[in-house]
């Protein structure tokens, strides 16, 4: 059924699409790397679907943060997982000098929300409801926090949605930002390891949602009222008193690809990858030690029906 | 300074010390007395403060628009060296790389320097990740001849012109201590994107150990030699080339090893930026899964590096014998005709995991170990953050709580601590030593408010007062001017976190560093093993360390306070060492004639003389501590660390510079005052 639905929406985008130009085929089209799995599975896939169609392909590592100065001189010509809860101001500055395009999305169902490694279930019974938290708040307790419990949030860079959630539900949880990536799964890890209680924000498609069976908390849904309407949701006097919004994750582009590559352009235009696809790719390749390019060059010869579409449509 | 004693008819006299002391007691005591009338002494209102961040964006953005051009021109220059580098170094086969260093060791220090090359170039090899290495190798190859000639030639400049000297200073602490991530983003658009950023901000950090190495060895030449050398009749040049830089030889090797360590400690940073598939990026990316075990393999090729490289330039600085150049030429040919006679068969280094194993092993041996020894090491933390670190921070009246010392703190308790540090002052005054009574006092009052909860007036005075004992009043003017720029840009209550925090982890440093150097000094084999760890400290990304640091004891500052003593406890023990060693013979031979013993020399001949060289590692440990202070964010600190890391993420320019320079005023008020304290140490002792 799911099959099906790939393939169907496959026809659906090669229906809207025509045949483009090939462009400067000689030059390599450069494409981002970033620092995360789930990334390198998108951007070889997306790699391989430009060579199929006959383009050179050149990866280039590039911090997410920093890559959109990049993007924008053209060093770099696309960038294929931006996630919205965590692009930097200067994405829209590029966005609005014209040097950088969005290109749509990538097709990729994120979520993000207050998560806790499945034994912390047994520490405070009563969870994934999330109004077990104001019970068990002694439980996550640390010298930094008392009398508060400890809520580890996103590195300070990416906002501060999990403080913003314990302010409008009012949960007795004080905020620590993690200062980056590794110290949250750091955080996860030694949880798991020691059994100790934990509250973070987290966030899937993540490799160690399985590998430390992380569950979400559940809150009351994060509809568009409860972000700007104090009265809606169980704290009739805060916004924020509901789950994150969903994140939307796309693609960019540097300005100039259009014209100079037009197909390629189209492709990753089209170019869509589903969390269904990308997860067991992750796992075959964090926790079985499996490279990048072996995995994606299996998934590609496996699921040919979900890209050549894509490629043919741009190029016949 | 107008305040003079006014009459004559006072019987004690009050020295510099107990007065600067007493204005500053005068007033905490007035600050802490009018506290609840006026909340605007303990915290700045916002009201008036300057939207400095802004205007300095402003400014940074229209003056980088202006320059961008030429330093694109230089980037396109750079890449050539670059791009050479790397197409060297990336398609030599291993096995003539390895024989090339196994060669060169031998040349430079026999058999010990052959083996430590042929290992530490197997060990890069086994790892899998000799591809990315050579790429780091390429950057470090290019970057570090420029942070050499551009800090050598800053050394030569200011021992040459005696006036700029205070100028150089201050720039080579500003580049010291402007962190590099607070320069990225306008590293990032005045270079564009790719390696030469990572060159570049490696070189800005790299130069200044070199020049400040290069300006103290010429300084210590001997004015015998440097006379000699005039009457022979050299120029200037002959002088400065022939006579004076071999002579101080030995000290600017000091620096060239130290500039060397700290470009490749800057690998990391390169990293962040990308655009490089380097070792840095290796070990980012390990990071981000918290493998340990891995990121310690990345990690330790790029110490495999450093020691090499470190260890075989070190030869250069003393007097070498000649060793057989036959081997040399028997080395080369060897590896020549191995290459050409296994060339199908040279296994793809790229493919090479005989190391993954052992990254396993570490793994699994740290989670055996935080499960093992969960609760003394928790113990340890909150003991640490109960008593030490939060009183420190948010002081006494603040910390004491039912639920961490058990009782709840009082007024009552403010008044009899105060009580007791009056007696103190007291009994001491009537000893005749007012100023160490004062002095007492002052600390006793901060640590029952808190570093970040000192009111701003109190600050700026007992600054004031430090400047003007340490340096006269022009230090002080220098130091409230600069302090209060801090005050009106709004960044007050982060740089005081900043201070409390790096002023913790600088004292720890100091008493623990200091004895590790003298244990090092003293005796050998202690130095042996001390050597390695140093080296491995300075130049293994901190990265690597934050991940077993946070497994343990968790995201938040006692985890932060441990990684900035990790990274600027070498200094201290390096210098320490380097100086307590290099005490002259003349001076050594005297002590010993005059029957001194072992313990009398080391306190009365070698400890004065080793002490401007102590301070000087000192006030590298102080900036060592403040550079940290932005890797120390990544594991959730607030202060200023954290602001640099937000603007780094928001490319906000003006919020990154301003972050980094109030990071850089801090560093250098306590950097001048270091400085100060030093010359009068000298002056005292004759030196």
């Amino acid at each position: 059924m799911k099959k099906l639905s790939v393939s169907l929406l496959a026809m659906m985008v090669a229906g809207s699409a025509y045949a483009a130009d090939m462009g400067a085929v000689d030059e390599p089209i450069k494409l981002a790397i970033n620092e995360w799995t789930g990334q390198h599975i998108t951007t070889h896939v997306a790699g391989e679907m430009l060579k199929a169609a006959g383009y050179n392909v050149e990866y280039v590592t590039a911090g997410m943060m920093n890559q959109f100065q990049a993007v924008a001189d053209g060093d770099i010509d696309a960038t294929l997982e931006i996630w919205s809860s965590n692009v930097s101001d200067e994405y829209a500055k590029k966005v609005a000098e014209g040097t950088v395009v969005e290109i749509g999305d990538l097709g990729l169902n994120a979520k993000e929300g207050i998560a806790y490694p499945a034994h912390v279930a047994d520490l405070c019974p009563g969870l994934p409801a999330w109004e077990a938290l104001k019970e068990c708040a002694q439980v996550f307790a640390t010298a930094e926090t008392l009398p508060g419990g400890r809520l580890v949030d996103y590195p300070a860079d990416w906002g501060t949605p999990g403080a913003d959630r314990m302010t409008g539900l009012e949960l007795p949880f004080k905020a620590v930002p993690a200062g980056s990536e590794g110290a949250l799964i750091a955080e996860l890890r030694a949880s798991t390891e020691r059994k100790s209680p934990l509250l973070i924000t987290f966030w899937q498609p993540h490799w160690a949602m399985s590998a430390y069976d992380v569950q979400f908390v559940e809150l009351p849904a994060g509809e568009d009222a409860c972000f700007n309407d104090p009265a809606w949701g169980p704290n009739p006097n805060a916004v924020n008193d509901c789950d994150f919004s969903p994140s939307r994750i796309f693609k960019a582009s540097w300005s100039g690809m259009e014209d100079k590559w037009p197909a390629a352009h189209e492709i990753l235009t089209n170019y869509q990858l589903a969390v269904e696809d990308q997860q067991p790719m992750m796992g075959a390749i964090d926790v079985d030690g499996g490279s990048v390019e072996e995995v994606v060059a299996a998934w590609m010869s496996e699921n040919e029906g979900k890209w050549r579409p894509v490629v043919d449509a741009a190029t016949q | 300074m107008t305040a003079v004693t006014d009459t004559p008819s006072q019987q004690v006299h009050l020295t510099v010390g107990a007065k600067a002391a007493l204005i500053t007691v005068i007033v905490g005591a007035l600050c802490l007395a009018l506290e609840g009338a006026a909340p605007w002494l303990v915290k700045w209102p916002t009201a008036w403060e300057l939207p400095a961040t802004e205007w300095v964006g402003t400014f940074l953005d229209w003056f980088l628009n202006g320059i961008k051009p030429a330093m694109r021109l230089f980037s396109d220059l750079m890449t050539y060296p670059m791009d050479a580098a790397n197409y060297v170094l990336g398609n030599t086969p291993w096995p003539i790389l390895i024989g090339l260093v196994t060669a060169l060791g031998w040349y430079l220090g026999g058999l010990p320097m052959a083996a430590l090359g042929f290992v530490g170039l197997s060990f890069v090899l086994a790892s899998g990740y000799w591809v990315e290495s050579m790429n780091t190798l390429a950057l470090v190859a290019v970057s570090v001849p420029v942070a050499l000639t551009v800090g050598g030639a800053i050394g030569i400049l200011a021992n040459e012109v005696p006036k700029v000297k205070s100028f150089v200073q201050a720039v080579l602490d500003v580049m010291q201590t402007v962190p590099t991530f607070a320069y990225l983003t306008p590293l990032l658009l005045l270079f564009g994107f790719g390696p030469v950023v990572g060159l570049i901000a490696s070189a800005i950090y790299a130069a200044p150990p070199m020049a400040r190495n290069v300006m103290l060895g010429l300084e210590r030449v001997e004015p015998e030699i440097k006379e000699a050398a005039i009457m022979s009749g050299g120029t200037r040049f002959q002088q400065l080339f022939q006579v004076e830089i071999p002579a101080a030889a030995t000290q600017i090797m000091v620096g060239v090893n130290q500039c060397l360590m700290a470009a490749l400690s800057m690998v990391i940073i390169a990293a962040v930026i990308g655009g490089f598939n380097d070792i840095g990026w290796e070990v980012l990316l390990t990071m981000r899964k918290a493998q340990f075990g891995e990121a310690l393999m990345a990690g330790l090729v790029i110490v495999v590096f450093a020691v090499v490289i470190d260890r075989m330039s070190g030869t250069l600085a003393t007097e070498r014998k000649r060793y057989d150049q036959r081997v040399v030429w028997a080395v080369l040919g060897f590896t020549v005709l191995f290459t050409a006679a296994f060339w199908a068969w040279l296994p793809n280094p790229s493919e090479l995991t005989i190391l993954d194993p052992m990254a396993d092993v570490i793994d699994s041996g740290l989670t055996a170990f935080t499960q093992a020894n969960g609760p003394w090491l928790d113990a340890l933390k909150n003991n640490s953050l109960f008593y030490v670190l939060l009183p420190l921070r948010i002081g006494l009246d603040q910390a004491v709580l039912p639920f961490t010392w058990g009782f709840q703190w009082t007024p009552g308790m403010s008044y009899g601590l105060f009580a007791v540090g009056a007696g103190i002052a007291a009994l001491m005054a009537w000893r005749g030593r007012l100023t160490g009574g004062l002095v007492v006092l002052i600390l006793i009052g901060m640590l029952e408010t808190g570093i970040s909860n000192l009111p701003w007036p109190f600050v700026l005075t007992a600054t004031a007062a430090l400047g003007w004992v340490a340096g006269g009043w022009r230090l002080a003017v220098l130091s409230v001017g600069l302090l209060c720029t801090i005050l009106v840009s709004g960044l007050w209550e982060r740089a005081l976190l900043s201070l409390y925090l790096s002023g913790a982890a600088v004292f720890s440093c100091a008493v623990v560093g200091g004895l590790i150097g003298l244990a090092s000094a003293v005796w050998g084999p202690v130095w042996k093993v001390v050597r390695p760890i140093c080296d491995m400290l300075q130049t293994i990304p901190l990265f690597v360390f934050l991940i077993p640091v946070l497994m343990v004891f968790q995201i938040g500052e006692f985890s932060a306070f441990l990684a900035i003593c990790a990274y600027a406890i070498v200094p201290m023990i390096r210098y320490t060492r380097h100086g307590l060693i290099n005490t002259p013979e003349e001076m050594m031979e005297a002590a010993i004639s005059s029957g001194a013993t072992e313990w009398q020399i080391m306190r009365d001949v070698r400890g004065p003389y080793a002490a401007p060289t102590i301070l000087l590692g000192l006030n590298q440990t102080i900036l060592y501590a403040f550079a940290m202070l932005v890797i120390a964010a990544l594991i959730g600190t607030t202060g200023l660390g954290q602001s640099i890391y937000l603007a780094l993420g928001q490319a906000d320019v003006g919020l990154g510079i301003s972050a980094g320079a109030a990071m850089a005023i801090l560093a250098l008020i306590a950097d001048r005052m270091v400085q100060g304290f030093a010359e009068e140490r000298r002056k005292a002792l004759g030196l």
